[in-house]
Order: structure tokens, then C-alpha cells, then sequence
């Protein structure tokens, strides 16, 4: 179990029961009753890919300090089914309390559950009953009970209803309001201590909740995107609800189009015609977008790929998280072509290299790879509200009128980028083509050997010129340490959270994270490497893909590795235990 | 008006000599003429076949696509570049096979673009093999045993999937073709002019001859083109046992179905009024939606 921070006010409350029963927007309703309040929260929502039935669970870390992650222990488990109960023993902590509908099952008959815990019965359908509201508000009952177990004001949880039907009758409100407070009431009556004292709190500046996707849709937004096309695919699919919802009042052309196949087709033709534009997806639709990814490195298309990432081959485990397709990422695609791969690795960086994504497109004319995972696509954390200022939008180098006499498509430079014209600008006649090509784009003299080699050279010294402009890895932790580990993407979050909580126990970690996996920063990652008294990498997958690159590029290994592929996102505990072991 | 010959490039047309793309592209050439479209204010897109090399000879802004993948790189230019004529060139084997989803689909989608198919019924480029569009029972090298299946009736697929303007050309009767061609590229939503293009190097049985004795046009037998119901009988008649006789099988050619005043895809899509570079010009102010999540 993770060690509590003597300093912070911190509880974990998991919400578990059949798929259907509203158990994610019931938990989001708490985390954004908590941000409200005050806190830091960080949530984390494991299903089954479907409907109705299965195991579903949300698990919502509450604290007064800065954290990174999410943790295993649970302080309150809400069980609106009896499995709920069997399935998440072992996560209790000491004096946990058990809130659970007496009328679904004994609680008495479930093996295993500890002397310490304390359950709180709630007859969550008789509330409802008697509220003459529908099945699904025992979801507000429940979290009426968890308030009143932690003895926290309930009109956070009323206002917070008031708002959310605020367009809906009247009486719905009312009998969500009937629900919360009969929850309440029935914790409040029943004996059972709650350990911490957590009260709403006054906290230094605003917070908002989101996602990963979220933080990259509202990053595209702000970069100007004009088209964003997508095939719905876990866990990509809430972006393409993204855009779809605001579409209209931000005039963007958005697509579910037939196949990924055609979405990847369509954002190269969008970025043709100047436009920015986007698609994403996970693995499995990237696979079909394989071709017109290379179709956009050769006629030098600007387009952002999101490739948010779950376990596979084929449909693997679809709403799960795995890091395994970082080595198809920045090699999708039969030939040579630059292409740029950004892995952000919390929300923040999620927003801020969507944006710098669309000018690294524009700029380099080639194409972006987002690589996120289901770890940060689907869950949300209190975060500083996005420094909008920052953005910048960069169409790199565009032909306007007055500059056509000369117009080359692809104009052999000592950059490699070929200064493009829009389409529709008068005399500014060119082919972009999939076929190699002379420097008008035409197919016709592609084949010879020197054009051939000019235009791939072109096309090829725009690495070059990537490798200037990329964002370079971040650091974390002091210059020397006990261990330094190197990560990409998501598991950045739980190693953080582990090092801080290893610093308290006197050992001291620090981290690169590899921002930009492609091109890849072989030189900053060497010093990193090079500088370190122990080194190792911790990755979500089984080959270890980023000790390959380190390897490859580098020429050097680390001394330790840890790795997960069962789906699940690498937790602080999991991360801080390996990094005592390798310490001894 | 630039003049028919001003639409050529310096690259001379490397087809087959007799070559059924010969007679498209002189049509084509004619009627961008005849409509007045400078070089800036239409873009074409192609696919990968003998039709796509053809982005070598047309003068245009364009986009030689990938094969069978034409259409959705089109869809995209057309929602986002309303200030452009979108026309697509794509063959049988690329836009009927390979590419046969996207054509159902932007065909019931209505988007605002023409879609010329050069249908020679073969795979030219690949060498001879079997086409979507191939006869039944007609040996290839990739079917010596004579192709099993029945062809794809691209027009009676386009009819039944609502299609605005559906209609068939022949490469051999150019003055017709250029008409139909100018009829598609004014018509607002999708637009698909099947041709019949004989191959003169792999298809060694539709040929120019067989169909100068078959075909027909439609207006001269008074067809109604508004006529959703005759037009897909008609679309029945195009495929025939291989060794019919001419009064056996006849072609028809001509508009098989027209509608207007349908909305297009782009009219009621959101975004699609203006071009989408107007919309990267400087940042969107998207503060108030983040802080609707806090």
C-alpha cells in the first residue's frame, strides 16, 4: 500500500458495479464536486468493451496536495453489486467502509472482508423508491451515503445536481436532491468513524477537469484545425465527440467517415487545400491508415495523427492501455519519409504538443504523430486551466500572390522544406502526388535516378531541420540520484507520483521523459544515461521499445527495466516497490 | 477562356497509342474550356491506374492520390474549399474495387464533386488482369478460366444509393462526352460520369468496334432523365453475355438520371461555408470552453 503523505488531507473512493449503471458520470459528478472544493483529484475508470453487465469501476484519488496519479487503496467502496465487493478486497485500507444496498446482497456471506472494514448499509432502491425517481439515481444515493460517511457538507452534491438539470423538469432535480439527502441521512445515522477530517478547503487558483482528450481536442481548437476526421475506436472515439459537439460554433468540418482509411485520405486532402487537419485513432485503425500516412509523407502533406494507443495485435483488449506501439509509430509505412512522434505524458502536455504538433506539420510539411495511450485518453485530473497564451500558430513557408513566376511544388532547397502555394492561387499551377516526382510534382520524370534522389535528399533533410524544432525531453528530480529512469507517454504519471513519495523515504530518483520520441534525442538521452549512478526504464510493454531506441541510438543499455502488458497502467506502488528492490 | 489546347503541360500523354483516355481527356479539356475555368478555380483529384498518369498532362492544381483512395482525399478538398471545383478522375479497378466503400458512401454523402470513372472493364496498368468491371466468363490472366463473378453495375450501385446525376459516356464519341462532362461539373452534389474507355492493349473484346455498333443515346430515344425507376432499368441492361450480338446488346449513353435542387453534403455540414485556412489565421479564443470544465 502506498504511504500516506503526513501532510495532505487524501481519500480514495471506488464506485463498482455492472456496466449501464451511470457508474463514470456518478464518479465524475464527485471529482467535480471535490475540484470544487478545494481538492486535487485524479480519476481512473476500468470496462469491459460493452454495454450493459460485466465489471465496471471508477476510481477517484482525492487529496489537498499536488499528485500525479492515480493509487490503488480504497477508503470507501461503493458496491452496487455483490462481485464489486469480492473483486476489491485487497485494495481496502484500514477502516474502510463498505456502502452497499442491503436489499442486492448479505454482506455477511462475501469471504474475506476484514475485521477492520466497516460496512455502511444504504437501502439505496428504497430511497429511490420513495423519491419516485428512476433506477439509475441510486448512483446519487450513493454518493449522498459517501458524503455522509465523510461528513462533508451535501449541498456541494446538491448544487452540483442543481446544475447539472438545470435544463431538465424541475422534478428531476427534485427527486435527484431526495435521493442525495436520504444517502446522507443513512450514512450519518450509522455508526461507523471516517478517519480524516476533510472539510472544503480555499486553494491557490482555478482548476479544471479534463481528459487526455479533451486537453489535445481543445489544444486543436485553439491551433485553428479546420477538419477532423475519424472511425470511432476506443479510446479515440471521445474526441471525435469532442469536435462533433462544438463543431458548429467553432465552424469546423468534422467527419465520421466510412473506414480509417478514408478518414487518414480525407485530413491529407484538407491539409491539400491548407486547411489543418486532423484524425485519430488507436492502433488497429492505424493500421488501416498505414498507406495514407506514407501517401502524406511523400507529397509532404501537414497533417496531426493522434494514435492513442491500447494492448493489441488486432482487437486485443479495447479499453485497456499499453505503450506497445511505440516502435510502429515511427515506422508505419513502407519507405523513407520524416515524420515527427510527440508523446505527451500528462494533460498538460497533451494540450501543449497538440498545438506545437499543427505548427510542426505546417512548418516541416510532413506528418505529426500524437502517441497517447487509454491511460491518459480516458481519465481526467484537477489541473491548472491551459496557459492559452502560449499558443502560436506557424503555417510555415506559404507562396502568396506575386511570388508564383518561379512556383516549384517541390522546389529543391537546402532546408528540404519547399515553400508551398494554396490551392486556388492563380498561376500557381502543381501536382502533389503519391508517386516520386520532379520538382513541379510531376510523376513523369520520377523514376529518374536523379530526381529520385533529389527529392528523397529534399525530403530527408527535413529530419534534419525536425531535429531544431522538436520539444526537447523534460526532466524531473535533481541532477543527481539514487536511480534515473527513462519513460515516455503516460507512465511519467505514476513515476512521478513514486518519486515523490521515495523522496520522502530518503531515496532519491530523478527522470527524463521522452517527449519527442521521433526524431529520437539520442545526444540528451546518452548525457542523461551517461551522468547516472543507476539507470533504468520503465515502459508499458513487453519488449521493451524504448530500450530498443536507446540501444540502437545510444549504443548503451540501461541497467534495469520494468515492464506491464496485462493492460493496466503501471501504479505508483507497482513502480515504487521495483525501485526499492533494484536499490536493494 | 483559356483555350482547349492551353490545358495541356509539357508532358506528352504516355498511353497506349488509340488508348481510350485519349478521347476523356480531349472531352475534358473541351468542356473546362467551354465552362471558362482558369487553371486555379477547379482542382482534380486522381487515383493510381493509366487514367492517373494522366496528372501529368492536365494543367490543374491537383492531387494524384493513392489507388482506390481518390474520393476521400476529394470529399475532404470539396468540404473545405468551397471556392473550388472539385473533379475526380478514377478507374474501375481503383475506384470499383479498391476503392468501392468510398464510392457508396460519397455517393449517398451527396458531396459536391464530379467523379469521372474510366471504366475500360480491365486492370491496364497491372497488365490485364480481371477488373471489377470485367464480363463475366472472359479470360484474363488472372482469371484463365474466365471470371467467375458478375460485374459491378456501378450506375444501378449509384441509383440505388440515391445519387443526384448518374450518367454514362462513351471514349469514342467526344463531342457527346464534353457534354456530359460540362452537365456533371455544374450540377451541385456528387456527380459520377461512368465512360466506357476500351483498352486497346489487354481488352481484346469491348473494343472501340464492339461498342461503335451497341451504343445509343439515350436522348435520342427519348429517355426521362428524371425518371428514377427507368434509369435503373436501364442500368440493368449494361452487362450482356459475352457473345451477343449487337441487336442482342445494346448501350445505352447519355444523363441515365438527373436531380437538382437536392442539398448537397456540403450545404448542411458544418464548417463548409468557407475555406479552411480562413480558420488558422491566428488562435481560436477557446477560454471560456476550458473553463466550462472547471
Amino acid at each position: 500500500m502506498a504511504p500516506r503523505d503526513p501532510e495532505a488531507v487524501e481519500v480514495r473512493i471506488k464506485i463498482g458495479g455492472p456496466a449501464g449503471f451511470g457508474i463514470k458520470a456518478a464518479g465524475q459528478t464527485l471529482a467535480r464536486l471535490f475540484t470544487r472544493a478545494g481538492y486535487e483529484t485524479f480519476d481512473l475508470t476500468e470496462y469491459p468493451s460493452l454495454i450493459k453487465g460485466g465489471h465496471n469501476n471508477y476510481h477517484l484519488r482525492i487529496s489537498s496536495e499536488e499528485i500525479f496519479s492515480h493509487v490503488e487503496p480504497v477508503d470507501i467502496l461503493v458496491a452496487l453489486d455483490r462481485d464489486t465487493v469480492a473483486l476489491h478486497l485487497d485494495e481496502l485500507t484500514e477502516g474502510a467502509a463498505i456502502i452497499y444496498d442491503p436489499n442486492d446482497f448479505d454482506i455477511g456471506e462475501v469471504a474475506g472482508v476484514p475485521d477492520t472494514a466497516c460496512a455502511v448499509p444504504a437501502p439505496l432502491k428504497e430511497i429511490v423508491y420513495e423519491a419516485g425517481g428512476i433506477p439509475i439515481m441510486r448512483n446519487v444515493a450513493a454518493l449522498g451515503a459517501v458524503l455522509g460517511h465523510i461528513g462533508f457538507p451535501l449541498d456541494y452534491l446538491t448544487r452540483s445536481i442543481e446544475q447539472q438539470f438545470a435544463h431538465k423538469a424541475p422534478e428531476i432535480a427534485e427527486q435527484n436532491v431526495a435521493c442525495a439527502s436520504a444517502g446522507y441521512e443513512h450514512a450519518r445515522d450509522h455508526e461507523c468513524a471516517f478517519p480524516y477530517d476533510m472539510q472544503a478547503r480555499d486553494r491557490d487558483g482555478e482548476r479544471v477537469l479534463v481528459d487526455g482528450n479533451e486537453s489535445a481536442g481543445l489544444a486543436a481548437l485553439a491551433a485553428g484545425v479546420g477538419l477532423y476526421c475519424a472511425y470511432p475506436m476506443t479510446p479515440a472515439s471521445s474526441l471525435l465527440h469532442f469536435f462533433a459537439k462544438h463543431a458548429e460554433k467553432h465552424d469546423i468540418v468534422v467527419k465520421h467517415t466510412e473506414d480509417e482509411i478514408a478518414a487518414m485520405n480525407m485530413v491529407v486532402g484538407g491539409a491539400f487545400g491548407g486547411t489543418r487537419s486532423m484524425c485519430a485513432t488507436s492502433g488497429g485503425g492505424f493500421s488501416l491508415m498505414v498507406e495514407a500516412f506514407g501517401l502524406a509523407g511523400v507529397s509532404e502533406s501537414a497533417v496531426v495523427v493522434g494514435l492513442f494507443t491500447r494492448p493489441g495485435p488486432a482487437t486485443g483488449m479495447p479499453t485497456w492501455t499499453e505503450q506497445s506501439d511505440l516502435r510502429f509509430a515511427i515506422h508505419a509505412s513502407q519507405g523513407e519519409f520524416p515524420r515527427v512522434v510527440l508523446a505527451p505524458g500528462d494533460r498538460e502536455d497533451a494540450f501543449h504538443l497538440t498545438w506545437q504538433a499543427f505548427n510542426l506539420a505546417d512548418v516541416l510539411q510532413t506528418p505529426v504523430i500524437i502517441l497517447g495511450d487509454t491511460y491518459l485518453s480516458d481519465n481526467r485530473q484537477s489541473v491548472p486551466p491551459f496557459d492559452t497564451s502560449r499558443v502560436e500558430i506557424d503555417r510555415g513557408e506559404i507562396i502568396t500572390e506575386g511570388e508564383v513566376e518561379e512556383y516549384a511544388r517541390y522546389r529543391v532547397t537546402d532546408s528540404g522544406v519547399s515553400p508551398r502555394a494554396i490551392p486556388g492561387l492563380k498561376g500557381a499551377e502543381q501536382v502533389v502526388n503519391s508517386y516520386e516526382h520532379d520538382e513541379h510534382g510531376y510523376g513523369a520524370q520520377g523514376e529518374d535516378t536523379g530526381v529520385r534522389i533529389a527529392q528523397n535528399e529534399k525530403r530527408m533533410r527535413k529530419m534534419e531541420l525536425a531535429r531544431t524544432l522538436v520539444p526537447p525531453p523534460a526532466y524531473y528530480g535533481p541532477d543527481d540520484a539514487d536511480l534515473s529512469v527513462l519513460l515516455f507517454g503516460s507512465t511519467k504519471m505514476p513515476v512521478r507520483e513514486a518519486a515523490k513519495w521515495l523522496e520522502r523515504e530518503g531515496i532519491s530518483i530523478n527522470i527524463m521523459q521522452v517527449v519527442t520520441v521521433w526524431p529520437f534525442p539520442a545526444v540528451e538521452v546518452s548525457e542523461f544515461l551517461g551522468r547516472a549512478r543507476r539507470t533504468a526504464i520503465i515502459e508499458g510493454n513487453f519488449t521493451g521499445q524504448l530500450q530498443s531506441l536507446v540501444r540502437e541510438h545510444c549504443l548503451t543499455d540501461v541497467d534495469h527495466t520494468l515492464h506491464r502488458h496485462d493492460g493496466r497502467p503501471f501504479s505508483p506502488e507497482q513502480v515504487r516497490g521495483f525501485i526499492k528492490e533494484v536499490l536493494g | 477562356m483559356p483555350e482547349v489546347k492551353e490545358y495541356t503541360t509539357p508532358h506528352k500523354p504516355t498511353w497506349c497509342p488509340g488508348c481510350g483516355n485519349f478521347g476523356m481527356w480531349e472531352a475534358l479539356k473541351r468542356a473546362l474550356s467551354q465552362l471558362d475555368l482558369d487553371f486555379n478555380e477547379y482542382s482534380m483529384v486522381w487515383g493510381i491506374g493509366c487514367h492517373g498518369n494522366g496528372a501529368d498532362f492536365l494543367k490543374t492544381q491537383g492531387f494524384h492520390a493513392l489507388h482506390g483512395r481518390a474520393l476521400p482525399v476529394a470529399s475532404a478538398l470539396s468540404l473545405t474549399r468551397p471556392d473550388l471545383k472539385v473533379i475526380v478522375e478514377m478507374g474501375d479497378g481503383d475506384g470499383y474495387g479498391l476503392g468501392m466503400g468510398h464510392f457508396i458512401h460519397s455517393v449517398r454523402r451527396n458531396i459536391d464533386m464530379t467523379c469521372i470513372a474510366h471504366n475500360n472493364q480491365i486492370y491496364g496498368l497491372t497488365t490485364g488482369q480481371a477488373s471489377p468491371t470485367t464480363e463475366h466468363l472472359m479470360r484474363t490472366v488472372s482469371t484463365p478460366g474466365g471470371v467467375l463473378e458478375e460485374p459491378v453495375n456501378p450506375l444501378g450501385l449509384a441509383l440505388a444509393q440515391g445519387a443526384t446525376f448518374v450518367a454514362r459516356g462513351f471514349a469514342g464519341d467526344i463531342p457527346h462526352l464534353t457534354e456530359l462532362y460540362k452537365q456533371a461539373i455544374g450540377h451541385e452534389g456528387f456527380a459520377l460520369v461512368d465512360v466506357f474507355q476500351p483498352c486497346v492493349t489487354w481488352n481484346k473484346l469491348n473494343t472501340f468496334s464492339w461498342f461503335r455498333e451497341r451504343v445509343y443515346n439515350l436522348e435520342d430515344e427519348g429517355h426521362d432523365p428524371s425518371d428514377r425507376r427507368a434509369a435503373f432499368e436501364l442500368s440493368l441492361t449494361t452487362f450482356h453475355e459475352m457473345t451477343c450480338t449487337p441487336d442482342e446488346c445494346r448501350v445505352p449513353i447519355g444523363v441515365f438520371y438527373r436531380e437538382d435542387e437536392v442539398p448537397t453534403y456540403n450545404e448542411d455540414a458544418t464548417g463548409a461555408g468557407d475555406p479552411g485556412y480562413h480558420k488558422a489565421t491566428k488562435p481560436r479564443d477557446i477560454s471560456g470552453l476550458i473553463a466550462s470544465f472547471g
